[in-house]
């Protein structure tokens, strides 16, 4: 019996492969090998279970390059386009996170620039990080590169946070004299980074990570 | 609960030990979370997804946003919010919105009731597998905690201009939000843990 962290003790025993077990994660079940040879379905949940994510890298790649393709257009591109008395204006996600920094909303001007650019920017560079390092057979920090995984799993969907913003302000200002704002292209290549990245992290399977240290 | 752990993210296997209120069991090679103490039963588990139901009904129902000049009124709900996206092909991120926003927060809460109602009665309900792992596979879509902080935003980016009011939807989204992170925690993984109890 070892402590763990935080109060609670388990008994590390070895990797699946050597105990002849695979991991059902669907459901969490520890399935044995023998009978994934009869029949390739998680007796509980009857999800398909494999022993690695089939194609995880390819996948993963393919994801990413999509979404590096859809970053471009989704920052050059204005996402809103507002009239009213003040004349016609686009607006660009970076125009308006600028914006909000003169106006003295630095705040908000952080949280924008966090949610749309930096977090879209971080996912490329660590998944791209990830990526390069399991096609290597990288014995590098493999501690750091899972725990890397989980940050950029955790952040994915937050990015999502101005196509909402967007769309709130698109529904509200719908007035005449005032202003109205309807959505413009950039909204719609960024709805498609936030989920293509996200597809790209799902199918990265962080136990390549660690299958060649042994 | 199962007997052999195995942690997700680098593949050790452990032999599980029972765990009290609290306690997190973390992986010793990679710090993963292997399983949470599960405490929610059957009942406070139906308690949770009410709440949650109409705190969803609240948010679609009321207004989230809305600005009042001189009588015009303009308001704002996730339904909304996904109708301002529709603009030609555009459209897609209306989509993307709806899934994410009303789609998967509303079928998560009808599939978690229809599992636990039958679970409180003592049978697995039809469709047991299929529908945890759809459970499974929505999980990480549903997005409500960030259309709430989308709500937020909106608010302080409209103030400087128009006479913008939050209204009860913003509440019953706040409220939503925590109700589904206590739901969250009780993964679908954990959800099986109720199924062994009852008949197939």
């Amino acid at each position: 019996m070892v402590d763990c962290p935080r109060g609670q003790a388990m008994t590390p025993l070895k990797q699946s492969l050597e105990l002849s077990l695979s991991l059902c994660r669907t459901c969490g079940l520890a399935v044995s090998r023998e009978s994934l040879k009869v029949d390739r379905r998680c007796p509980r949940c009857q999800s398909r279970i494999e022993l690695r994510t089939p194609f995880s890298t390819e996948m993963t790649l393919a994801w990413l390059i999509a979404g590096i393709a859809f970053y471009i257009p989704a920052n050059l591109l204005p996402v809103m386009h507002t009239s009213g008395m003040l004349g016609e204006e686009d607006s660009t996600i970076l125009g308006g996170i600028l914006e909000f920094w003169r106006s003295g909303d630095w705040d908000i001007a952080l949280l924008i620039f966090i949610a749309s650019v930096a977090v879209p920017f971080t996912k490329f560079i660590a998944i791209g990080l990830l990526l390069l390092t399991v096609r290597k057979n990288s014995r590098w920090q493999p501690h750091q590169r899972t725990a890397l995984y989980r940050i950029v799993e955790f952040i994915g969907y937050w990015s999502m946070l101005d196509v909402i913003v967007v769309a709130l302000t698109a529904a509200l200002m719908q007035f005449e004299v005032l202003g109205a704002a309807e959505p413009r292209a950039g909204i719609a290549f960024f709805c498609a980074v936030v989920v293509v990245t996200m597809l790209s992290a799902q199918s990265f399977d962080p136990r390549l990570i660690w299958d060649r240290r042994a | 609960m199962n007997t052999i752990l195995i942690c997700r993210d680098c593949d050790t296997v452990y032999r599980a030990i029972p765990m009290r209120r609290g306690d997190v069991a973390l992986c010793r090679r990679c710090d993963a979370v292997l399983a949470r103490y599960f405490g929610a039963n059957v009942e406070s588990g139906l308690a949770l997804i009410c709440a949650a139901a109409i705190f969803f009904a609240i948010a679609n129902l009321t207004p989230i946003l809305s600005i009042d000049i001189a009588g015009i009124e303009t308001k704002a709900n996730i339904w909304f919010a996904v109708r301002s996206l529709q603009h030609g092909w555009i459209s897609v991120a209306a989509l993307g919105l709806a899934f994410t926003t009303f789609v998967v927060p509303a079928v998560q809460i009808a599939l978690l009731f229809w599992v636990l109602l039958f679970a409180r009665v003592g049978h697995r309900p039809p469709g047991f597998g299929p529908i945890m792992r759809l459970l499974h596979r929505m999980r990480p879509w549903s997005m409500t905690e960030v259309f709430l902080l989308g709500a937020l935003v909106a608010i302080v980016k409209l103030a400087n201009w128009v006479p913008i009011k939050a209204g009860a939807g913003i509440w019953a989204i706040a409220a939503l939000t925590i109700v589904l992170a206590l739901l969250g925690r009780c993964d679908p993984e954990s959800w099986w843990s109720i199924a062994p109890a009852v008949k197939p």
